[in-house]
């Protein structure tokens, strides 16, 4: 009897579990999770405060850091069981960087904006649409920003060292490598440091190479641009216009307080918010005291693309994120008057522009959204391969050492190529 | 089972109580085949082929033989074996940080264990040393990472109490970033070993520490002739697993030296090399052959010890023999 209770009891305990996980009948084609994949906090700030999401649908974020090439592994493991995932565990959008966005765009796992019904708008800048198109010309996602890179540089040290702090004037003094290095010399004697980290110039040598890190039999080659770097950072480590930390680090960071001694850095509008917290600060920070200038060479730096992942079931909420970060010019607006960024929307970049009365407090009333709207028209999207990332990364971190004095630059690079070997077998490396 | 019951199955010799011991550790050995012995059969497998990711694109797999250990094992243009230097820089950092730890370990044990000295607060206290092991390795190690940064505290209180006028680049040197990682590890490993020695301690027979001191053996006497052989089996058998565990070590290099193993990798270790070559390209052919190399070290090192150190104490009296035997059990 008891085993004959026991038995019906399973039996019945069963039975509610296979009806309770039975999928609730789809009440229409569209996807009720929708799944991002991105590697930090700050699209999705933006997204949460300008982005309706539809009523019943659950946002699902996962973050994973790009640090190490992290980010690109968690979304490599999703995008490859993209296929015999749930409907609701699928990838419906990840975000790519300038660095790596080929070898999404490039794959079967994303799908093309028109197949969500999107239109690029000619209000977007050709070269984020030249990003995230592959070799077909299929563009597979947008970009909500423009990226050009300039010179930030702190008002209070410029007009000491070089008398002035007026951008066009400062720009001036600053618009060639050899000028640059002759200020770091007076900066040095005043007591300052030209740049923070011995990689602040990197992006912009980086960005202006003539040929992608690797041909087309995968050898590893050095651009002309990168040997310029070496040869400019040995000279500034060397008479100390630099300091030898990373990009990244808080030693670098501190530089940007108000008792810090630097006087330029260099970055896109997303710097502003994103890196230069410190700046802002209302106690240690020096808010006001910066300007920027196109400076020695013109450049870009990252971005972030919104990526369309094949198989997404919410396909007409993809359409909405990318028309309001695109031509929803509300948006666009807010996106310069309170995140500081600077959009992927010509219509409202030429409003900003024009308009007297629009200046960035972080800058000292400049108008920045006019200073960057002349170093557009110089982003070409050209030479980059799908290992840059890495490369980027790695090469700093071993010549960082170089610089540091603690092996010889033959070891440094031999370490980078051996991290090359280690990470991607088809690189040839000397 | 009572008296009466025994009596009535009297014909049968004995009841076989060894079939429920198999049983009960059926589930371990399940457990065992599933996650452990079938994936280092795979790793050994997978170490002969070629098969790893290029991008999203799989490259593989494809049978290479031997390949990937010859490539292991060729010198590189500056002519060094790499994964020779790795594995040294791993047991020289193991060592580094297991000598202290053995050495405070045992010292604090004999202290706890000891009827005269008679320590009060003994739980508070095993508690507190223990603590750090509980701290997540990662964690631990990005602490000192801002502790040791050229901006962080230590550097701030050196300069303010005129020690230095400079920054100290904790990471810049190999002596400093090596010293480091084994005073982590020795920080988050000695309570764990203390924990282990005094159970082991407290499992000889008081009489014999009594015994030796009426004889007249002082302190130091008592430790080397009684406790340390006595000991030797749960000494020996901390000594491996730390070992196992040193030749793994992983996380606290890795999040210390932000991956790179600085400076020149040398605290770079064997499992980060590993790490290399599976986290971006899933590389499983080369790291597959890491791992099978690994493996061999780790039991050539374990037999050595076992070998080196229960031979030298064989049998000192009748009593630990057996002791010895339970534990090799």
């Amino acid at each position: 009897m008891k085993k004959l209770i026991s038995v019906v009891l399973c039996l019945l305990m069963l039975v509610s579990i296979v009806t309770i996980s039975k999928p609730a009948a789809a009440e229409d084609s569209q996807g009720k999770v929708f799944n991002i994949y991105a590697w930090n906090e700050e699209f999705k700030g933006f997204f949460e405060k300008y982005y309706t999401v539809p009523e019943g649908v659950t946002v699902n974020w996962i973050i994973n850091p790009s640090d190490g090439g992290v980010y690109q592994q968690k979304l490599d493991e999703a995008l490859l069981n993209q296929a015999s995932a749930a409907d609701d565990d699928k990838v419906d959008m990840f975000l790519a960087e300038a660095d790596y966005i080929g070898k999404y765009v490039d794959s079967e796992y994303t799908m093309g904006i028109d197949q969500i019904g999107y239109q690029n708008a000619d209000t977007m800048y050709e070269y984020t649409i030249k990003a995230a198109s592959d070799a077909n010309g299929v563009c597979k996602g947008v970009s909500f920003q423009c990226c050009p890179s300039a010179l930030i540089y702190r008002r209070s040290i410029a007009k000491d060292v070089l008398g002035t702090d007026e951008p066009d004037e400062v720009q001036a003094l600053l618009d060639s490598w050899e000028k640059f290095e002759a200020v770091a010399a007076d900066a040095k004697a005043k007591g300052y440091y030209m740049t923070a980290s011995f990689a602040e110039t990197y992006r912009v040598f980086s960005n202006n190479c003539t040929m992608p890190w690797v041909d087309e039999e995968k050898n590893l080659q050095f651009d002309p641009m990168i040997d310029a770097w070496i040869a400019q950072t040995e000279k500034f480590i060397q008479n100390e216009y630099t300091l030898d930390c990373g990009i990244w680090d808080d030693e670098k960071n501190q530089q940007m307080f108000a008792d810090g001694k630097t006087m330029c850095f260099f970055g896109p509008a997303w710097y502003f918010n994103f890196c230069m917290g410190n700046a802002q600060d209302p106690e240690k920070g020096c808010k006001g005291d910066w300007a920027i200038c196109e400076g020695p060479m013109a450049h870009f730096w990252g971005g972030t693309w919104l990526l369309a992942a094949a198989g997404s079931d919410n396909t007409a909420m993809l359409k909405d994120i990318f028309e309001t970060f695109t031509v929803n010019e509300e948006v666009c607006e807010n996106l310069v008057a309170n995140e500081a960024q600077y959009p992927n929307n010509t219509k409202v970049v030429e409003k900003f522009a024009n308009d007297p009365t629009y200046g960035s407090e972080f800058l000292g009333g400049q108008n920045d959204i006019l200073a960057f709207s002349k170093l557009t028209g110089n982003i070409k999207w050209e030479n980059h391969t799908n290992y840059d990332q890495i490369l980027n990364e790695s090469l700093q971190s071993c010549l960082q050492e170089y610089f540091k004095g603690s092996v010889d630059k033959d070891t440094a690079l031999a370490t980078f190529y051996q991290k090359i070997n280690e990470t991607y077998p088809d690189i040839v490396t000397p | 089972m009572s008296l009466d019951n025994r009596s009535l199955n009297g014909r049968r010799k004995s009841v076989s109580y060894a079939k429920w011991g198999y049983i009960f550790i059926l589930p371990f050995f399940l457990v065992y085949i599933v996650f452990t012995l079938v994936p280092q059969v795979l790793t050994i497998y997978n170490s002969f082929f070629t098969n790893y990711m290029d991008g999203l694109k799989h490259i593989g797999p494809e049978f290479v033989g031997l390949k990937n250990y010859v490539s292991l094992f060729t010198p590189n243009k500056q002519g060094s074996i790499l994964i020779l230097k790795y594995a040294a820089n791993t047991m020289i950092l193991w060592f580094l940080g297991a000598v202290p730890q053995f050495l405070i370990a045992l010292l604090l044990a004999v202290f706890f264990t000891s009827y005269r000295l008679n320590i009060k607060g003994q739980g508070f206290f095993k508690t507190v040393i223990y603590m750090p092991n509980l701290i997540m390795a990662s964690a631990f190690s990005m602490l000192f990472f801002t502790l040791f940064s050229k901006v962080g505290p230590v550097n701030q209180f050196l300069q303010q109490s005129g020690i230095m006028d400079k920054p100290l680049d904790f990471f810049a040197s190999k002596v400093t970033v090596r010293s480091l990682i084994a005073l982590m590890n020795f920080l988050m490993w000695f309570g764990n070993t203390t924990i282990v020695l005094m159970a082991g301690i407290m499992g000889i027979d008081q009489t014999l520490f009594e015994a030796a001191t009426i004889d007249g053996a002082n302190a130091v006497k008592v430790f080397f002739k009684v406790t340390l052989p006595l000991l030797m089996p749960i000494f020996v058998y901390c000594l491996i697993t730390a070992l196992i565990g040193g030749i793994q070590m992983f996380d606290v290099p890795q999040v210390l030296t932000n991956r790179l193993g600085m400076p020149n990798r040398t605290s770079f270790t064997l499992v980060m090399y590993l790490n290399n070559y599976l986290s971006t390209s899933k590389n499983y052919g080369m790291s597959g052959a890491i791992s099978v190399i690994i493996f061999i070290i780790t039991g050539i090192l374990g037999g050595i010890v076992y070998k080196f150190l229960s031979a030298q104490y064989k049998d000192p009296v009748e009593k630990p023999r057996r002791a010895r035997k339970g534990a090799r059990k």
